[in-house]
C-alpha cells in the first residue's frame, strides 16, 4: 500500500467515497457532495465565460475601438435578463427568437441531408452491396443490406398507425417488433457495459492514485 | 419463504456488493485479456494510419469528467497514434466547458510520454508545432461552422493565450481542407452535429468515439459511412490502445506506456459475467415462482 500525499487525491477520492455512499441510503455526505458538485460546475462555468469568453472576444475588441457592431449584439444577448424584471420580461423574447431563428436556419436544411436522406441512401440495395471489399466478403455484406432494409421497413409498418394492422402488415410488424426488441436488447447490453466501465474507472483512481494498491 | 421467493426478494445492496467484488479482485489480481480489434475500430486506426502526411488529425473533446473513464483512453490512443506517425494534430473542444481541463491533460501528458524518449528536437512533440489545443469555444453551430472558412477566426487565440496565426504549425491546418479526418469523442450527440455542420457542408469525413450506452444510436451511421470508424466504450478504446500498442512496437517504440482501458478489461469481462448471471437466476426464479402461483 502507498497511500497518496497529494491533498487533491484525497479530496477526490473522499467525494467518491461520499457519492458511492447512496448506494447504501440517502445520507448528508451524499447530499454535501451533490450540492458541492452543482455549485463548483456552475462557478466553473461563469468563471470561463468571463476570462475565456466576454474579456477576450467582446470587452479586449470593443475597448480598444474594434468590432464595435458587437455591442448591439451584446445588447441584444443582455436581454436575457429582462427575464427578473416582470414589467419588461416580455423583451427576452428577441434573443430567444435569434437564436431560434438562426439555429433552424442553419440546421434544417443541413440535418434533412445529413440523418434522413444519407440514411435512406444506406438502406437502398445495389449491385455494389455485394462486391467484396476490405470489410467482408460481398455475400456477407449483401445479406447485412437486405437484413438492414427488411428491418426498417418490418420496423416502420409496426409504428405505421394510419391502417388496421391486417393483410400484408400484419406480419411485417411482426417481425418489425423482433427488429425493435433486438436493438432493445443491444442497448441495454450497452448501458450495462458503460456503468460498469464508470465504475471501473472510479476503483481505479481509489486503488491506484488514492490507495496505491495496484500498479 | 421458499429458495426462490428469497432471492426475489433479496435486499438490493447486495448485488452491490457481488458487484463491487467482482469489479474490484480481476484489479486487485489482473487476468490476461489481449483485446481484438472489431471492424469499426479497425476501420479508424487504418484510416488514421494511411493518412497522406500533409493532413493533419482533428480531435474533438466533447466528453465531461463523468464519462472520463470510458473516453479519456481514446483520446490518449489517438493522440499517441497521431505522434507516432507524425500525424499535425489539432484538438479543441466545443460541447461543454467542463471539457477543457481534460483535452488539456491528454495533450500535455502524451506530449510528455513522447518527449521523455525523444533524442532530438525532431524527434520531440513540440506544442505550437506538431500539436495545438484551441480550447472551448461558443456557440458550437458558429464554431462548426466557421472552422470550414478559418479556423483562426473561431479560436484567435489557443488554449494558452498564444496568437493562433502565428503559430507554426497554423499554415498547415488552416481549415477542414487540411484535416484528414476529425474524430469527435462524446457523451451525448455532439458527433451527429458535426454530421450535421461539418461532413454535408464541407465534406470533412468523421469518425467517433462514444460512451457505450449510446452506442447502439450511433451504428447506423457507421453503416451508412458518414463515420468512418467508431469506438464504442472503454472496450472500443481498449482495441484501439492495442492497435496502437502493436503499432509502436512493431516500430520499436515499446516504452511500456500505460493502457488504462485495457487494464479494465479484465474487471469489465468479469462483471458481464456476473451480470449475465444476475440475469438468467432473476428469470429462473421468476418463472419458477409464477408457476407455483398459477
Amino acid at each position: 500500500m502507498n497511500l497518496a500525499t497529494d491533498p487533491w487525491v484525497w479530496i477526490a477520492a473522499l467525494l467518491t467515497i461520499a457519492m458511492f455512499s447512496f448506494l447504501y441510503r440517502e445520507n448528508p455526505f451524499y447530499r454535501f457532495g451533490e450540492h458541492l458538485f452543482v455549485g463548483i460546475s456552475n462557478g466553473y462555468f461563469i468563471t470561463f465565460m468571463w476570462h475565456r469568453i466576454l474579456v477576450p472576444y467582446l470587452f479586449d475588441p470593443v475597448s480598444q475601438g474594434q468590432k464595435l457592431w458587437l455591442i448591439a449584439i451584446a445588447i441584444i444577448g443582455a436581454l436575457y435578463f429582462t427575464r427578473f424584471i416582470p414589467k419588461v420580461s416580455w423583451l427576452v423574447r428577441i434573443p430567444i427568437a435569434v437564436v431560434l431563428g438562426y439555429g433552424a436556419g442553419a440546421s434544417i436544411p443541413r440535418a434533412i441531408d445529413g440523418h434522413i436522406l444519407q440514411q435512406i441512401r444506406a438502406t437502398i440495395i445495389t449491385r455494389a452491396s455485394f462486391t467484396d471489399t476490405l470489410a467482408g466478403p460481398g455475400w456477407q455484406l449483401g445479406l447485412w443490406t437486405v437484413i438492414i432494409a427488411l428491418g426498417v421497413i418490418c420496423t416502420i409498418a409496426y409504428f405505421f398507425f394510419s391502417a388496421r394492422q391486417k393483410g400484408i402488415l400484419k406480419p411485417a410488424s411482426r417481425i418489425g417488433i423482433i427488429f425493435v426488441m433486438v436493438g432493445f436488447g443491444a442497448s441495454f447490453g450497452y448501458t450495462v457495459m458503460a456503468r460498469i466501465s464508470l465504475f471501473i474507472g472510479r476503483l481505479q483512481f481509489l486503488l491506484r492514485d488514492w490507495l496505491g494498491l495496484i500498479g | 419463504m421458499r429458495f426462490w421467493d428469497k432471492l426475489l426478494a433479496v435486499d438490493r445492496r447486495w448485488i452491490y456488493v457481488v458487484v463491487w467484488l467482482v469489479v474490484m479482485l480481476p484489479l486487485l489480481f489482473p487476468f490476461a485479456i489481449r483485446p481484438v480489434a472489431m471492424p469499426p475500430v479497425e476501420q479508424l486506426f487504418n484510416y488514421i494510419d494511411t493518412m497522406p502526411e500533409d493532413k493533419a488529425l482533428l480531435i474533438s473533446v466533447d466528453y465531461t469528467p463523468d464519462t472520463e473513464p470510458e473516453l479519456h483512453p481514446m483520446t490518449l490512443a489517438l493522440l499517441r497514434h497521431a505522434f507516432a506517425n507524425r500525424t499535425k494534430v489539432g484538438v479543441l473542444c466545443v460541447g461543454s466547458v467542463m471539457s477543457v481541463g481534460l483535452g488539456v491533460n491528454a495533450v500535455e501528458s502524451v506530449t510528455e510520454e513522447f518527449n521523455q524518449h525523444a533524442t532530438t528536437n525532431a524527434d520531440s512533440i513540440i506544442y505550437g508545432r506538431d500539436v495545438v489545443f484551441w480550447g472551448w469555444s461558443t456557440p458550437f453551430v458558429t464554431v462548426l461552422l466557421g472552422m470550414g472558412e478559418k479556423i483562426s477566426n473561431v479560436f484567435p487565440v489557443d488554449y494558452y493565450g498564444n496568437t493562433t496565426e502565428e503559430m507554426e504549425i497554423t499554415p498547415h491546418i488552416r481549415n477542414y481542407d487540411d484535416a484528414g479526418i476529425l474524430v469527435c469523442l462524446a457523451a451525448s450527440s455532439i458527433p451527429l452535429s458535426w454530421i450535421t455542420y461539418a461532413q454535408v457542408q464541407f465534406g470533412l469525413p468523421l469518425g467517433c468515439g462514444i460512451t457505450a450506452v449510446s452506442a447502439a444510436d450511433f451504428y447506423i451511421y457507421l453503416n451508412s459511412g458518414q463515420f468512418t470508424g467508431m469506438l464504442a466504450g472503454m472496450k472500443g478504446a481498449a482495441e484501439y490502445e492495442e492497435l496502437v500498442e502493436q503499432k509502436m512496437v512493431a516500430e520499436g517504440k515499446d516504452w511500456g506506456l500505460r493502457r488504462r482501458a485495457t487494464e479494465a478489461m479484465s474487471s469489465q469481462t468479469a462483471a458481464h459475467l456476473a451480470i449475465m448471471l444476475f440475469i438468467i437466476v432473476g428469470n429462473v426464479a421468476f418463472f419458477a415462482t409464477r408457476r407455483r402461483k398459477q
